[in-house]
């Protein structure tokens, strides 16, 4: 593999996703519409009891519109593959001088890189805001920790979202699959809810165990959870959050190597 | 000396064969027609050589390497302007350009300057800086095509190049493409159209369902027909018997028919060669001729000598 064949790749990633203006910008606003309307909404709303830990529940809110940002924008890479693939644009990427191998992974990375970059103002607004009221900052090297981890969450959901895009060519299934996708990982994480709390339903028997399991399983959680222990200090860091972002990143990684591979064989 | 050659290349989808036992071999420098009716197969080779695809059976060597064992190395070797443009909707000409021309290892000052003379050559820099989505189907096309012309690859493949453009857009399309040719590149041109193949290429090969009918130069194709040539003569007079049959004597002529008494149609081969002599021959009889009218076969009728269809005919099946 060569690096200039990934970074042209990666330009032109790059380029093409800065040219969903509308998208960007629709996205943007709902994200600061969750993390401003919603989350003083739900200050009021939920108990102390549950965010008391984590000072106000806005907080506690900030990573995880951090990571849901991360992972939507790290996702739309399967979009364009998908319909790269079904209407032969992909014809003309594999006839210019890449390896297979080259393409293949530089498009998986360009999935990754373009979430890190849509989610960059997103994690300083709640590194500022958090510094703002708890007058707490992490180390550089914590700085570096957090952003090592969400680039493995955003790799890995661009090989998820590559994965999914590449076992069909149905837009509509795509879109389908999509959905439940962004609904399970969403819900079933600690982007709205500690996982503390998701345990104790689960002890209390409210929520069915399965989906305790996947709230902690999930890497959206990881990756919040990793977020909110060097900013806020709760919950306090366990290395296997690292390894749960790290198995996913490799497994979807390869997969979406793989099927990228294996697709363009044909 | 040959840069591509291909060997029983055979491309399946499914049952279907798209590509049938293809042998041919190009020569280093030439431009290269391959001309077939739509769906006769030339996309499909195309593609395969360029390494899109994978042969099903057979292989071709690109340069000196093989397709099936060294695509990465093959690839280099060549660029393509597709038939469908490849281009994403969001995309601008001056992007596009640019970024193909970065991939394929031109320096910025080289790009810059060629990338700049592409899009004025065809009509596209005022336009540069639009989004592909509002253009026609012709300066998409042109986009496409000015990808090839910019990066100049050892083998340039255009696959229809001037469909949907305009007569003045055509030619000034065929002139890039033999300029390029003259810069050193070998050219490979699909097409479905006659006039295309036989004004551009210095030789063609003619496919149909998958495989190769014939292959040389258009002047030979098309004097390889017996009797391809024609001679219409209007007379001032009836023409006798005998000189009928003094004019099927006549080397090369293979027919002849009298429509009217004073009205002949003769079939041959070399028309401009054998005039003269038809021309004495009324002298001789006294027989003053009132008009000539002459025309060569085109390459739609070597393809009906092959197949029994006019191209035409054989796209409407
Ligand atoms: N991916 C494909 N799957 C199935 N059939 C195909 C595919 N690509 C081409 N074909 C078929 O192969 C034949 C040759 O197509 P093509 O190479 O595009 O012809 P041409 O370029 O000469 O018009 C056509 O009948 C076409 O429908
Ligand atoms: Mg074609």
């Amino acid at each position: 593999m060569k690096l200039g064949g990934i970074a042209h790749l990666l330009e032109y990633d790059l380029r093409n996703f800065f040219r969903y203006k509308w998208w960007i910008a629709g996205m943007i606003s709902m994200n600061l519409a969750d993390l401003i309307v919603m989350a003083v909404v739900y200050t009021n709303m939920i108990s102390p009891t549950v965010a008391g830990k984590y000072l106000s529940y806005f907080l506690f809110f900030s990573p995880g519109i951090t990571i849901t940002a991360l992972f939507a924008a790290a996702f739309m890479i399967g979009r364009e593959i998908n319909r790269e693939f079904r209407r032969s644009l992909s014809h003309y990427l594999l006839s210019l001088p890449f390896s297979r191998r080259e393409l293949a992974f530089g498009r998986v990375l360009s999935g990754g890189v373009r979430g890190m970059v849509y989610m960059a103002p997103l994690l300083a607004t709640t590194t500022f805001v958090t510094w703002f009221f708890t007058e707490k900052l992490p180390s550089p090297l914590e700085m570096l920790l957090v952003v090592f981890a969400l680039f493995l969450v955003s790799i890995g959901t661009s090989g998820l979202s590559i994965t999914i895009a590449l076992s069909t060519k149905s837009f509509e299934k795509f879109v389908t699959a999509r959905g439940v996708i962004y609904y399970v990982l969403f819900f079933c994480s600690s982007v709205f809810y500690p996982l503390d709390f998701i345990r104790q339903l689960g002890r209390d028997g409210t929520l069915p165990q399965p989906l305790v399991f996947i709230a902690e399983i999930n890497p959206l959680s990881s990756g919040a959870d990793i977020t909110r222990s060097f900013l806020l200090g709760y919950p306090s860091f366990s290395p296997l959050m690292l390894l749960n972002v790290a198995l996913f990143a490799a497994i979807f990684v390869l997969t979406a190597t793989f099927a990228y591979l294996k697709i363009v064989q044909e | 000396m040959a840069i591509i050659r291909t060997f029983d290349l055979t491309k399946k989808f499914g049952e279907f064969t798209a590509v049938d036992h293809l042998n041919l071999s190009i020569e280093e420098g030439e431009i290269f027609g391959l001309l077939g009716p739509n769906g006769a197969g030339k996309t499909t080779t195309l593609l395969m050589l360029t390494t899109v695809i994978k042969p099903t059976e057979g292989t071709a060597y690109v340069g000196e390497y093989d397709i099936t064992k060294e695509p990465d190395k093959a690839r280099r070797l060549v660029g393509m302007a597709f038939q469908e443009p490849k281009l994403m909707w969001v995309m601008t000409p001056w992007d596009v350009l640019n970024w193909h021309a970065k991939v394929c290892g031109l320096s910025s000052s080289e790009r810059k300057q060629r990338v700049k003379w592409a899009l004025t050559e065809l009509g596209l820099w005022e336009d540069r800086h639009k989004s592909v989505h509002t253009f026609s189907g012709g300066m998409r096309k042109r986009v496409e095509v000015a990808k090839i012309l910019i990066q100049r690859p050892k083998i340039a493949i255009v696959d229809e190049p001037t469909t949907q453009i305009d007569i003045v857009g055509k030619h000034r399309i065929w002139n890039m493409i033999r300029a390029l040719r003259d810069e050193g590149s070998t050219i490979i041109l699909a097409t479905n159209e006659l006039y295309e193949a036989d004004i551009l290429s210095d030789r063609v090969a003619i496919m149909h369902r998958g495989k190769l009918l014939v292959c040389d130069s258009p002047k030979k194709l098309k004097d390889s027909i017996v009797g391809g040539d024609l001679i219409e003569l209007v007379l001032e007079k009836e023409a006798a018997e005998n000189t009928v049959e003094e004019l099927k004597k006549i080397e090369k002529v293979v027919d002849v028919l009298a429509i009217k008494p004073n009205h002949l149609r003769i079939y041959l081969n070399h028309a401009e060669e054998v005039l003269p002599q038809i021309t004495e021959l009324f002298m001789k009889a006294r027989l003053p001729i009132r008009s000539i009218r002459m025309s060569e076969p085109s390459l739609d009728d070597v393809f009906a000598h092959y197949t029994g269809l006019t191209i035409e005919e054989a796209e409407k099946q």
